[in-house]
């Protein structure tokens, strides 16, 4: 009955009828991202086809497919915490025995070890990495006559540069902004965050001197429009949407890499794919260093696999118009040094806690 | 002449059967036949509506998940005396290490999504014990104290909130969804208590979104009104070029009309910009129209307009004309003609609009998620977090259930107040 009721479920709850097919399907966020997968992931692969579909993140959709046991995606692209969370609950298929058959660096490093070198010991054991992506603050240098903002404390600074700021609707990269600005050292955040009690407070308590500022919004294009329009001065965004803005708009926006979250971006298999085997071909495909370079040449989220990042170096300019990438590139060996490196495994721990007092706190 | 049906002599059809038999026998056949013609429809709506619905409120008070995986820890957890000692006995530490031991890893792993709701931490502290716990139960060597040992691999076991937080899954059919759902709780005794100061949101944010509902109902009232009115005392062919005007953007989509409302009311947008080239305005002095609760209200307020518009068109066009003419001819003046012979006709009207109004702005997600900014943010906003983020789908029954319960109290109070049977779409 149960069985039969969830089934019922799923059919509200998925308009369109599925038809079987060897086609991969893959789900991820859309726009010029899911465009730039496409490009180095689909159009360099010719072992199968793969096709994209689009999805508003969460797991929410994933777990409804897999509770009613018809599962149509084959592949998510999904955030770290939620790679986590999806493999805990068996959302995700455990690959781990599989690492061994992912591609090495050309040096012959395993992935796993690829990856630590980029930071990325917590790999969850159902999925296979993509890119580094980041909450960075940015600016217009035109809208600053004198001296221009340089680091994270001058986001918190209102006195020295006023006028509004921009800010997402959730918790997950403010907080730790905020913290930096309090004087924490970027690589201790987490540590500040696990160790010290009162550590979410004091967060709270340095959003709180910007707080009349701040315009939040909850699209990830809006950042960019609000700092053209001159609605803000300097807005939170995710780093590919600017690096997007300036390499292929002509922008100029310059960006406070200070005190940056970086955050991992996984591809996982579901549990109970339709195509299992086909599937895991291309993700070994897409988690290769060479197709993460690939990548770069037409977004600037950073390859997670460190190899990734010396292919770039060498082939520089490496973007698809013809511009030097790295300077757009989030985790530069220099700029780890002055980034948060995000802890997935505390976040999906605390996020829901602290999203729920960040909604408290905006609406008050 | 006098038929009496109740004689011995029963009154025959042609064919011989009994005349209340065939009448039977055909009236049987016409049910039957609109129960058939009915069939799909009914079919569609317990499928669609009543099925899911119903599956939504189960969820909203049920436990047995986690009450699967942990069922000896919780047995022996209720025999711990609080009062006496600090942590629980022996005796439930060991029934904590053999439901992990001997549970389904993926049991386990949607237990520990529930069981972080309750208290911030327990995902971490399950899968760090569990992988320990692997290991002991591959090398049999199993401890003497179960508690020493757990205690001794994290110490976040001595940590009595932890223990506390588990009197809130002792239930398969819970009520906890519920009080979360309004900021409170369960404390160790199982008492219902408020939730901790900086946690308390939903209380708020149902205030919140009764307040923006009741708004945008009263403005599209306040706007419908007039435009209705003229509407239907206008000649056809000018009537019927307005109407265009109130479907036009009906029919646009919501995003354009959303974005369309940022473009107008931000900072730099044109009505702020109109106003300081008109020096009602300083440069400095710009109005924030937009990205907080103003916004939300004037967005839904035009996005919601024609469905206030159009009941009460349809109510007005039938009013006849000669209601007003009669009540000015015998000498009430044309404000008084209004008030008591013109708008007690429109009620229906009015309420089925109000109805329709409030019931889709209580419930209202895209337009607040895109202009609310930092307090136009509606109940919405947190299901549709907890259906994506936390998978916190009890808490999502919760909401929804009492948004359901909301509407039907508010349905009941409309068929006290002014009778379902005065609704009138048309």
């Amino acid at each position: 009955m149960s069985k039969l009721l969830k089934a019922f479920l799923f059919a509200s709850f998925i308009a369109f009828p599925y038809t079987a097919s060897a086609d991969v399907t893959v789900a991820s966020w859309g726009g010029a991202y899911t465009e730039s997968q496409i490009k180095a992931y689909v159009d360099t692969y010719d072992a199968g086809t793969v096709k994209f579909e689009n999805y508003n993140g969460g797991l929410g959709e994933i777990r409804a497919q897999v509770e009613s046991g018809s599962v149509i995606w084959d592949v998510v692209d999904v955030l770290p915490d939620e790679a986590i969370t999806g493999c805990d609950e068996g959302l995700f298929e455990d690959i781990s025995a599989e690492y061994a058959n992912f591609t090495p660096a050309p040096d012959g490093t395993g992935m796993i070890e690829d990856m630590a070198n980029s930071g990325v010991t917590n790999l969850s054991d159902c999925c296979a990495p993509q890119i580094f992506w980041t909450y960075v603050v940015f600016y217009d240098p035109d809208a600053f006559s004198g001296e221009k903002p340089s680091k994270i404390a001058d986001f918190f600074d209102t006195t020295k540069f006023p006028g509004k700021r921009g800010v997402h609707t959730w918790a997950n990269g403010f907080i730790q902004m905020a913290l930096v600005a309090d004087g924490v050292a970027p690589d201790a955040v987490y540590i500040v965050l696990k160790d010290q009690t009162g550590a979410v407070d004091r967060a709270f308590a340095k959003m709180d001197t910007i707080k009349d500022d701040i315009v939040h919004w909850s699209a990830g294009s809006k950042p960019l429009e609000l700092v053209k329009s001159g609605e803000v001065v300097m807005s939170i965004a995710y780093n590919g949407r600017v690096g997007a803005a300036n390499l292929s708009e002509g922008e100029n926006f310059e960006y406070i890499w200070e005190g940056q979250l970086i955050e991992q971006e996984y591809i996982c298999l579901v549990s109970g794919s339709p195509n299992r085997d086909e599937a895991l071909a291309w993700m070994i495909h897409a988690s290769s260093p060479a197709s993460q370079a690939e990548q770069a040449k037409y977004i600037t989220y950073g390859p997670m696999r460190a190899s990734g990042i010396d292919i770039i170096k060498a082939g520089e300019p490496w973007f698809h118009t013809g511009i030097d990438v790295m300077g757009h590139m989030p985790n530069t060996p220099e700029l780890l040094k002055i980034s948060v490196m995000g802890d997935p495994e505390w976040w999906s721990d605390n996020g829901a806690e602290i999203d729920e007092r960040y909604g408290a706190w905006m609406g008050n | 002449m006098e038929v009496n049906i109740s004689t011995a002599e029963q009154i025959l059809t042609t064919d011989g059967v009994p005349l209340k038999v065939s009448l039977r026998k055909t009236e049987r056949r016409n049910k039957i036949r609109a129960f058939l013609l009915v069939f799909p429809l009914l079919l569609f709506i317990i499928v669609t509506f009543i099925v899911p619905i119903g599956d939504m409120l189960l969820r909203s008070v049920d436990d047995s998940q986690i009450n699967e995986v942990y069922g000896k820890t919780f047995e022996e957890y209720i025999k711990w005396d609080k009062e006496k000692d600090q942590l629980p006995p022996e005796a439930v530490y060991k029934a904590l290490f053999e439901d992990i031991a001997y549970g389904e890893k993926i049991k386990i792993g949607r237990a520990i999504t529930r069981m972080n709701y309750s208290k911030s931490g327990w995902k971490s502290l399950i899968k760090k014990t569990r992988r320990q716990i692997n290991k002991i139960v591959k090398s049999e060597e199993f401890p003497t104290s179960y508690k020493d040992w757990l205690i001794e691999i994290n110490e976040d076991w001595a940590d009595p909130t932890f223990w506390y937080s588990m009197s809130q899954m002792l239930n398969e059919r819970t009520s906890i969804y519920y009080w979360n759902a309004i900021d409170r709780t369960f404390d160790q005794d199982s008492n219902v208590v408020m939730q901790p100061e900086n946690r308390r949101l939903y209380v708020a944010t149902w205030i919140k979104t009764f307040k923006v509902s009741v708004y945008v109902t009263f403005f599209c009232l306040i706007l419908g009104f007039p435009v209705a009115h003229l509407l239907a005392n206008l000649p056809l062919r000018y009537s019927n070029l307005l109407m265009i005007f109130v479907l036009l953007p009906f029919w646009t989509s919501l995003l354009v009309r959303t974005t369309a409302w940022i473009v107008m009311l931000q900072q730099n947008g044109v009505i702020n910009g109109v106003l300081v080239w008109l020096g009602i305005l300083s440069d400095e002095g710009r109005i924030q129209m937009v990205y907080n609760q103003t916004g939300t209200i004037i967005a839904m307020t035009q996005i919601l307009l024609p469905f206030m518009v159009l009941p009460l068109y349809s109510v007005m066009k039938v009013i006849p004309k000669s209601h007003m003419r009669a009540a000015q001819n015998l000498g009430a003046k044309p404000a008084n003609a209004f008030r008591r012979v013109y708008l007690p006709q429109t009620v229906p009207g009015m309420s089925a609009g109000g109805l329709l109004v409030f019931v889709l702005a209580i419930g209202y997600f895209i337009t607040p998620e895109l202009v609310g900014g930092k307090d136009g943010q509606l109940i919405g906003h947190w299901i549709a977090y907890h259906l994506k983020t936390t998978l916190n789908w009890g808490l999502c029954a919760a909401l929804g259930g009492i948004l359901l319960g909301i509407m039907l109290v508010l349905y009941w109070l409309y068929n006290k107040i002014v009778g379902i049977d005065n609704i009138k779409l048309g």
